[in-house]
């Protein structure tokens, strides 16, 4: 296989009212009426390191933090993802070169970014063509073992991205304060969370729950679907489906949470790669977000109602789905 | 069998999401940081090659309806990163699109001749759409401010959080900027 041919990605082109319901939040591209879903059609990744590092991380540091956190997403047991280092290279992750690069650059315009993800795609044949991962080199970085208040975490962020970059979107799954000069991460329980921790918190260098079932269910490793189940149904306020509702399933046995989002006018929903069991569902608007950074807002999402626990435990089964779950929300 | 029908619905549907890593910032520096704030129609959207053919921007025309800060003209340009030109797409995760007649308060930043662009990527992005039941315009997302100095926690859900009528959003911009007055 040729080393472009390696770096094609194979993108589903489906219509976008076909189907019923949609799990996890995969990375998508409206072309007209289409949606484009983002998935690598053969593994490893393969991919280069830009050779230049910034203050405080050398190229060397960057291209050994980027590939652990590479190796950590290779590790999930339920996904079959792996990936491979090429080599440096001098191009940055700038596009135009046809190869995966990661690494730093200042682009003024991507202000208070601390790293994006871009895809080139071929919206023709359904390829994307090159995949680059951009860390923004205007801010202070860290690789210290520990922390560095001084620097945001490369490998918290490197590791947020390569989820991006093999085609996981945003999680919701994270709690923050406001305060004078910005807003500040409580928690997190997604790698995926949009929002940075402040510098020098290493808190999310590995992943949890929803990651892994987002990865999981993106690139199932053999048995993955046996092992697991699957949470679906619809939310609705009025009699009438809710678009954009975030529904968190928390398993009271280990603690974990995996999210989902009701994504069609009819407020389907379903959640997958779930732990067998019973599960507390809830139901939230996305009112404290920057929506832009996790849907197309021109679906009109609607984040103008209450929380809600559904009344019964939800008990999932091994290998299979509870279904029909209705989650009627009241204005607020 | 339901299970399979169930995995292939997830394999095949994906609405178009978005992505990328931010430091936020609170509603009064967006105000602070931003040299335009605008409300308008989107007239044009248009993408292009970077000079160097490296990347695509889009180039966004928007019909100003009314300034809150600055005001370069009937109409204003930026630019966001991404867009399609001819059978590529170049996707920017976290970027921000805009489609020809929809309307949106936003908040640019224009350092020197360079066209503006969206403060923070899309946190300077405030849709503005027609509720049907009420034939207002109300502004989506709700605003997050700070209502004093001391950390307030975020809770979803929260009764108050609601999207502002795009009056009382402009003025709630409007009063970000005026000057703190100075108590003896």
């Amino acid at each position: 296989m040729s080393r472009r041919a390696a770096l094609l990605l194979t993108l589903a082109l489906v219509a976008g009212t076909v189907a019923p319901a949609q799990a996890y939040l995969k990375l998508g591209a409206r072309v007209g009426t289409r949606t484009l879903t983002l998935k690598w059609p053969a593994m490893p990744i393969r991919y280069f390191v830009t050779d230049r590092g910034v203050p405080g991380v050398t190229s060397l540091q960057l291209q050994q933090t980027v590939s652990k956190a590479f190796a950590t997403w290779d590790a999930v047991p339920t996904a079959a993802v792996s990936s491979q280092f090429v080599g440096f290279t001098g191009a940055g992750p700038r596009g135009g070169d046809g190869i995966t690069v990661i690494g730093f650059d200042n682009r003024p315009e991507l202000d208070r970014t601390l790293g994006a993800t871009s895809f080139l795609v071929d919206t023709i044949s359904g390829d994307i063509v090159e995949a680059d991962i951009f860390l923004n080199s205007a801010f202070a970085w860290s690789v210290a073992a520990q922390g560095d208040p001084g620097g945001f975490d490369l490998e918290s962020i490197a590791l947020h991205e390569i989820g991006h970059l093999h085609g996981l979107a945003h999680s919701a799954l994270g709690e923050t304060e406001l305060r004078a000069g910005g807003r500040r991460v409580l928690a997190a329980e997604a790698v995926m969370f949009p929002i940075a921790f402040s510098p020098g918190s290493i808190a999310l260098r590995s992943l949890r729950a929803d990651d892994i079932a987002g990865i999981s269910d993106l690139y199932p490793a053999a048995g993955f679907s046996r092992q697991t189940g699957s949470i679906s149904g619809t939310v609705t306020k009025n009699a009438t489906g809710v678009l954009g509702a975030h529904i968190v399933a928390f398993n009271p046995r280990t603690g974990k949470l995996v999210g989902g989002f009701s994504l069609q006018n009819d407020g389907t929903f379903v959640i997958a790669g779930l732990e067998p069991g019973p599960q507390v569902l809830r139901v939230e608007p996305l009112d404290d977000a920057d929506i832009d950074s996790f849907l197309d807002l021109t679906l009109g999402v609607d984040v103008d109602f209450r929380v809600k626990f559904y009344e019964k435990l939800v008990v999932v089964p091994r290998g299979g789905g509870a279904t029909r779950i209705v989650l009627k929300v009241l204005p607020k | 069998m339901r299970r399979v029908l169930l995995l292939i619905g997830l394999l095949v549907m994906a609405p178009a999401l978005r992505a990328t890593v931010l430091v936020p910032a609170e509603f009064r520096e967006i105000v602070a940081g931003s040299q335009i704030i605008v409300f308008g129609r989107v007239a044009d959207v248009h993408a292009e090659w970077s000079d160097d053919r490296r990347r695509i921007d889009t180039v966004v025309t928007l019909d100003a309806s009314a300034y809150l800060k600055g005001g370069p003209g009937d109409v204003v340009t930026f630019r966001v990163p991404g867009g399609q030109v001819g059978r590529y797409k170049n996707v920017i995760v976290g970027a921000p699109e805009f489609r020809p007649g929809e309307e949106a308060v936003v908040f640019l930043s224009a350092a020197g001749p360079a066209v503006a662009h969206v403060f923070g990527l899309s946190q300077g992005v405030f849709r503005v759409r027609l509720d049907a039941a009420t034939g207002r315009r109300l502004v989506i997302p709700p605003l997050l401010t700070a209502s004093g100095d001391a950390p307030e926690r975020v809770t979803r859900g929260a009764l108050d959080r609601t999207p502002l009528p795009i009056e009382e959003f402009t003025a709630t911009v409007r009063a970000a900027m005026a000057p703190a007055r100075v108590t003896r």
